[in-house]
This record gives structure tokens, C-alpha cells and sequence, in this order.
């Protein structure tokens, strides 16, 4: 057997047999809320909620649903004056997707008891948990190199009366000014008189900023405060940095400070399944008339390119069967849920994945004419078709890795579904169609009548 | 059937960018007709843009969620989302905001089915969940993603390129959206998402074709710019034809045969998107997108020379 037959028929059996593996381990893609349904939760809070702060709570809670369960597409409404409806697609760990949702955050200033390296850190283990006096909390970007071992909350995200970020024109410098109710200021004049009795560079010196269990800041107490009193008046400024950088800095760590936590408590006052939003009968008539087009794709790639039609036939099933597997491992390690609109995507885009074949046979068809022999027809236009087919999929790539990084929801799911298709479709032609063609360039299919390769150059 | 056969050989012979004035007058027709249709018509924006009515009710007469349906287009709404709460114990209907009369009649048709006492029933304005922040992340997106690619395209092929390709994206956005506020038909959040990928589909498009157009740069030294954006052209007319094909076969027969024969309305909301952002994709990239290109190209100082070479030998080769 040829070396080349061996890698088609591997490649073959990689994509159909790992669709058949998927399905039959039950891994089946995971289906959104439109078509299959999933829980209910109503949160209400109390009459007469500022409308504003409700919008906000919106916002964190999609936020929120996003760090929680990857990739799926929550419906979150607004529902009255005094309630937000949230509408998550089966969900694993539910109980804990509710809790996620719905829990006010725990945003609370700690003291600092240690201070690690990541390489020395001890590991964090489950045990840590939140609700811990003490325990070790991983640090967010920007503190790249820390993992700080905190004391108990002196301060919870209900004692900020107001956090804006400000730039100081004298000092070039911006911070953030933090204003704390009275009780508040009393517990942070003591946090900080505690941190002011260690000697300057020491680490407990530092007060950790932590919401849900991540140390957003760490600033230290200044030189100048005095350790019996600390800082009092209920007010304090944490210095953020004079870099191009530091007026985001100063932003987000405001924007935590005020709204890190839920700025209203809501109360689950319902929990419910709820069945899909669309008939099963729209996801039906998607998939007849989805299929019905792709055989339409078939008949004219056939009639267009004759035996490379077939070539290109088999090959989209390669790439179907493959996209399907993935959502398939998706939707299960992930939580990436598919909504008619991506099962619909999922066929639109074999329609479009058709054009690498296309690209890479009118390649052929025109070293054909220009009197190369069949084989060599195959591997000089293959060289041409894949530059521009890289070229091109490196625009869908972009598209698919920015959307991924920088948006939510819907279109996130969008930019997964392009991403892999991508992906596919240069793997799919770089292991499958050229050798596919080779193989068959020598033979019957090649060089013979009418439905031929030399057939549909002539 | 000897032009189609043509087009197959890449013999066609169209003057794509002497015509130019052609194409553009098509485009800015069309342009101007999308334009004035959104000022005529509102986009038919979807509850989950600009939210709408959720009407809640206990269920004791069992009824099934097609029945619910079929109630509520009766009194003129057939665009409510009708879903079961705990195995059909109870219903959520959410709609559209409705006038007075609708509402009324929609609760009684609610309640006439259910068997709900209409005490139990209760109605509140339901408010977007497609939201400000989605809307605003998605759009930063675009516009990182059209920074990158213009970076891409100029690194890889050229800057009039990238500039070229993207007007051609606007022309296919602005129709798209267009064809949606002439034709009614609701923008709901896989309309938007369909939207992204008739840009991702145009920008696509129009590098492969680019990219013939640079590889004959390369090769020809004979011919002014025009002349080899023209060759171009009508070499990749063949692949334009089948691409296109295979690409608007399965939305078309999800927009014809799903949605309107078999009768699923949430198709055709997604799929008149793509149908028509791939149409107008495919002939921006060729009869706009290069036009502009070869245009612009005939401007510099390298290309007016060549031109004007190319002017002299043909004068001199008539003689």
C-alpha cells in the first residue's frame, strides 16, 4: 500500500470513526436554551430598585456567567421593576451556575499575612475556600509573580461608599479615591493601623483587595501613616501608577471597587425548568432544508469538476464529521452550547468550506490547460491554492480569535464555531484533498472522458 | 451554454474595470435605496433587543405550547415565544409590546386555552436580553478585528488592498441591513451574528480574489494595472461562479424551503441575512472592491508610466 493511500485512509477513519466515537460515548453537541430548554431562575430584590442598578446587575451577571461556564448563551432580562429573569441552557453543576448568578460577590479588603513567589507558593488547594479565615489566593494578572497567604475580611464590598478613579496633574500620577461608609472607616483605620506597625517593604504591610476569591490589588499602606491610629476619616487613596497603562489600571480597579459586587441583593424566588423556546419542528425543517442544500453543493461540484467533485463530496464529510466531534468534546468539557443558528452555521459554513476545493481545482483545470500532465496539474496547483487559501483562512482566523477574546454571548459562540471551522478547513486540505487527488490523477479518473479530471479542464 | 463554457476556461473578455462607472452607479444605487429604506422603515428590532411583554400563567387544563401558539396568532401575534415551567405546570408567553386591545385579547386567548383564572396570570414588561453590554463588547470586537485586518491584508498583499476590501464591507453591510428594514423581517441576535459572518464571508472573498491580483502583478510586466486587474477577473469568474453557488445553496434552501415552506420563522430571520450578504459579498469583491482598486492603482507614478509605455508600444505597434 502507498504511503499516500495509508494517510487517506487515516485521515478517514480519524474523522469518521471519532464522529462515531463522540456520538456513541452520548457526546452529543449540547443544545441551547431555543431548542432544548433549560432552567429558569427569577431573582427579585427590593420594590422600587433604582432601574440603573438593576441594568448593572445585568451586566455582572452576564459577566459572571461568562467566567462561570465558558461558552453558553444565558437569556438575562430585566422583568418588571423588581426582578431579572435569568434563563441558563442545561447546565452541569446548576446549583452552583445559580449560586454564581445570583450571589451578591464577596468583595472584602484583607490583610496580608505572607507573601509567595508562584514558584514557592504552596498549592492552593479546594480547602481554601472563600468562607476561610485565612487562605492563599491566587493573584490576578499584573501581579504576576504573587500569591498572597490573607487574613480574615475586615471590610466587605458594602462598606464602599464610592470609588472613582482620579489623576492627580501635579504628580502625573493616577490613583483611586475611595470613600467607606462610617462603620467602614472605623474597621479600615484599624486594617491600616495594623499594616502600618510592620517596617516599610514588608509584605504585610500590603492590603489585599479580593473579590470572589482573586486578589484584584495589593496596596501597600504609605510610610506616613501612623500605626496607632491608621487611616481614619473613612477615606483613603490608593496610588495606581504614572504609566500609559495606569489610567485602565485605575478604571477597573473603581469599577471593582463600586460594582465587583452586585450593587443590589436579590433574593432566588423561583427556580424552574423551562422547555425550549422554539418547536422541535424548527430545528427539523432546519436540518431537511440544510441537507437538502449541501446535496445541491454535491450536484454541482460534480457537474462543475466531475470526479474532483467526488473528491470534494467526501472531503466535506471529513469536515463535517470532525466540526460535529468537536462541538460534540465542546459541549461537554466546555459547556458550548449550540443554538439553531449554530446548527444552521454548522451547514452554511460546509457550503462555504466548499470554495477551498474550488480555488485549489480551477488551480488544476488551469495548469491542465497549460499542458502540464495531470499529476503534476495536482501538485503545482495545490502549492498556488493552498497560499491563497491560507491567506484567506487567516482572515477568518482573526475574526474568530478577537471575537473569542473580546466579546460576549452570542457572538462568542459565533467566533468558536468560525474559529474551528477555520481550523478544519486548512487541516482537512492539507492532509486530505491533495492526496486525494494524487491518488487518483494516474488513473481512470484522471486522465479518462468526460468525468475525469482532464474532463473538466477541457 | 458556450459562455458559461467561457467562464470554465477563464476566456471571458469583460472590461470589469472600464465598466466602472457601471458597477458604481449600480452600488450606489442600491446603497441609496438600503439607505432610504432604513429611514423609512425602522428596523423590526426583536424582543431581545428592545424587550417586549412577559405574561406568566399556571396551566390546569394541560394544554400543549402549539395550542398556546396557534391562541395567540389568532389575535394577530405570531411571533410570541411560548415556553412549558416545570413540565407544563405553568406557561411563559413573551411578546412584543402590544397595544391594549392585543393584550387584552391575548390574555383571554392565554387564559381560554390554559384554563387559568386570569387572577393567576400575571403580566410585566420584560426588558432586553441581547444588552447594552453585549452590543458594546461585539462592537469593540469589529473594530479591533477591522484594525487587524487591514494590517494583515497591507503586510500581505497591500494597503489599497486592505482599503479596497473594506469599503466593499461597508457597501455589504449597509444593503444587508437595508434588505432588513425594507423587508420587515426581525433582527433578532442570530441576525447579527449571520451579519458577522456575511462580513467575515465578504472580506474573505475579496482576498482571494486580491490575491490572483497580486500574483499577476508579479508575473506581468507588460500590462498597465487595469489590464491585469481585468485578467484577473475573468480568470477567477469560474471560481466566483462555483463559490458562490455552493455557498448560497444550503442558506438559500434554509431560507425558501426551511422557513417558508416548512414553516420555521426563526429561520428566515438569520438566513435573508446571509443569503443576501453572501450575494452582495460575492459581486462587491469583484465589481466594486476591484474597480476602486485598479483606480486607485492607476494613480501612481509607477503605474501611469507603465500606462503610458503600454500607450506608446500599442501606438507604435500599429504603424
Amino acid at each position: 500500500m502507498s504511503k499516500r493511500l495509508l494517510g487517506l485512509i487515516i485521515v478517514l477513519a480519524v474523522a469518521w470513526g471519532g464522529l462515531a466515537a463522540v456520538i456513541s460515548a452520548g457526546l452529543t453537541p449540547r443544545l441551547g436554551l431555543d431548542l432544548q430548554g433549560g432552567t429558569s431562575v427569577v431573582l427579585t430584590t427590593a420594590e422600587e430598585t433604582d432601574p440603573e442598578l438593576l441594568q448593572v446587575a445585568t451586566e455582572i451577571m452576564t459577566r459572571r456567567i461568562e467566567d462561570f461556564g465558558a461558552v453558553q448563551e444565558p437569556d438575562i432580562a430585566i422583568s418588571g421593576d423588581d426582578t431579572v429573569v435569568v434563563q441558563l441552557p442545561g447546565v452541569e453543576d446548576e446549583e452552583r451556575a445559580i449560586e454564581a448568578v445570583g450571589q451578591t460577590g464577596l468583595l472584602s479588603f484583607r490583610p496580608v499575612l505572607e507573601s509567595f513567589t508562584t514558584e514557592e507558593a504552596p498549592e492552593i488547594t479546594e480547602e481554601d475556600d472563600i468562607a476561610m479565615d485565612a487562605h492563599l489566593l491566587n493573584s490576578q494578572e499584573g501581579f504576576p509573580d504573587q500569591v498572597l497567604h490573607v487574613g480574615p475580611a475586615a471590610l466587605e464590598g458594602s462598606d464602599v461608599a464610592e470609588a472613582l478613579p482620579i489623576f492627580d496633574t501635579t504628580s502625573g500620577v493616577w490613583a483611586v479615591s475611595l470613600d467607606l461608609t462610617s462603620e467602614g472607616g472605623t474597621a479600615f483605620a484599624q486594617l491600616t493601623a495594623e499594616a502600618a506597625s510592620y517596617p516599610p517593604g514588608d509584605p504585610r504591610r500590603q492590603i489585599a483587595i479580593v473579590l470572589d476569591g482573586e486578589v484584584m490589588s495589593a496596596p501597600s499602606v504609605n510610610p506616613d501613616v501612623s500605626p496607632t491610629t491608621g487611616i481614619t476619616g473613612g477615606s483613603a487613596l490608593i496610588t495606581v501608577g504614572a504609566d500609559s497603562e495606569a489610567q485602565q489600571e485605575a478604571q477597573d480597579l473603581a469599577l471593582t471597587l463600586r460594582y465587583g459586587s452586585l450593587p443590589v441583593a436579590f433574593e432566588v424566588s423561583a427556580v424552574q425548568k423551562v422547555s425550549a423556546t422554539l418547536g422541535t419542528d424548527s430545528l427539523q425543517s432546519g436540518i431537511i432544508a440544510g441537507l437538502l442544500g449541501l446535496g445541491l453543493v454535491a450536484i454541482v461540484l460534480t457537474v462543475f469538476y466531475r470526479s474532483l467533485g467526488l473528491v470534494a463530496i467526501v472531503g466535506l464529510t471529513v469536515f463535517g464529521s470532525l466540526l460535529i466531534a468537536l462541538f460534540g468534546l465542546l459541549g461537554e468539557f466546555q459547556g458550548l452550547t449550540l443554538t439553531l443558528a449554530g446548527v444552521t452555521g454548522i451547514i452554511v459554513s460546509v457550503g462555504i468550506t466548499a470554495d477551498s476545493y474550488i480555488v485549489y481545482y480551477e488551480r488544476i483545470k488551469e495548469k491542465v490547460r497549460e499542458g502540464l500532465s495531470i499529476e503534476e496539474a495536482a501538485d503545482e496547483g495545490f502549492t498556488l491554492a493552498f497560499r491563497t487559501i491560507l491567506t484567506a483562512d487567516t482572515v477568518s482566523l482573526l475574526a474568530a480569535i478577537l471575537l473569542w477574546f473580546l466579546a460576549v454571548g452570542a457572538v462568542k459562540g459565533f467566533a468558536i464555531a468560525l474559529g474551528l471551522a477555520t481550523i478544519l478547513d486548512i487541516f482537512v486540505a492539507r492532509t486530505y484533498t491533495r492526496r486525494a487527488v494524487r491518488l487518483m490523477a494516474p488513473g481512470r479518473l484522471g486522465a479518462g472522458g468526460w468525468f475525469s479530471i482532464k474532463g473538466a479542464a477541457r | 451554454m458556450s459562455w458559461l463554457g467561457r467562464i470554465n476556461r477563464g476566456e471571458t473578455t469583460v472590461d470589469f474595470v472600464g465598466l466602472r462607472k457601471r458597477w458604481f452607479t449600480i452600488s450606489v444605487v442600491a446603497l441609496l435605496i438600503s439607505v432610504a429604506g432604513l429611514g423609512l422603515f425602522n428596523l423590526n428590532l426583536g424582543i431581545e433587543f428592545v424587550g417586549g411583554l412577559g405574561i406568566q400563567t399556571p396551566n390546569p387544563a394541560g394544554a400543549d405550547i402549539g395550542a398556546v401558539r396557534t391562541a395567540l396568532e389568532e389575535v394577530g401575534i405570531s411571533d410570541a415565544t411560548v415556553q412549558f415551567l416545570d413540565e407544563g405546570a405553568a406557561l411563559r408567553v413573551t411578546t412584543r409590546e402590544l397595544d391594549e386591545a392585543t393584550e387584552r385579547a391575548a390574555i383571554d386567548a392565554i387564559a381560554d386555552v390554559t384554563g387559568a383564572d386570569q387572577d393567576e396570570t400575571s403580566i410585566e414588561a420584560v426588558g432586553p436580553t441581547f444588552g447594552a453590554l453585549i452590543a458594546r463588547r461585539a462592537l469593540v470586537a469589529l473594530a479591533v478585528f477591522l484594525g487587524a485586518v487591514v494590517v494583515f491584508i497591507s503586510w500581505r498583499l497591500e494597503f489599497k488592498m486592505a482599503a479596497a476590501g473594506l469599503v466593499a464591507l461597508f457597501h455589504d453591510l449597509v444593503i444587508t441591513v437595508g434588505v432588513y428594514a425594507m423587508t420587515g423581517f426581525q433582527v433578532t441576535p442570530a441576525t447579527v451574528v449571520a451579519i458577522l459572518v456575511v462580513l467575515g464571508y465578504s472580506l474573505y472573498d475579496t482576498v482571494v480574489v486580491f490575491d490572483k491580483v497580486e500574483e499577476l502583478v508579479e508575473i506581468e510586466d507588460e500590462k498597465t494595472y487595469s489590464e491585469i486587474v481585468n485578467q484577473s477577473m475573468n480568470s477567477v469568474l469560474a471560481r466566483s461562479l462555483a463559490t458562490s453557488l455552493t455557498s448560497l445553496l444550503p442558506v438559500g434552501s434554509i431560507l425558501f424551503i426551511g422557513a417558508l415552506l416548512l414553516g420555521a420563522p426563526t429561520l428566515r430571520d438569520f438566513a435573508l441575512a446571509l443569503f443576501v450578504g453572501i450575494a452582495v459579498g460575492t459581486y462587491s469583491s469583484i465589481f466594486l472592491a476591484s474597480p476602486i482598486l485598479a483606480a486607485w492603482k492607476e494613480k501612481e507614478p509607477d503605474w501611469i508610466e507603465r500606462a503610458e509605455w503600454v500607450a506608446r508600444r500599442s501606438r507604435s505597434g500599429r504603424r
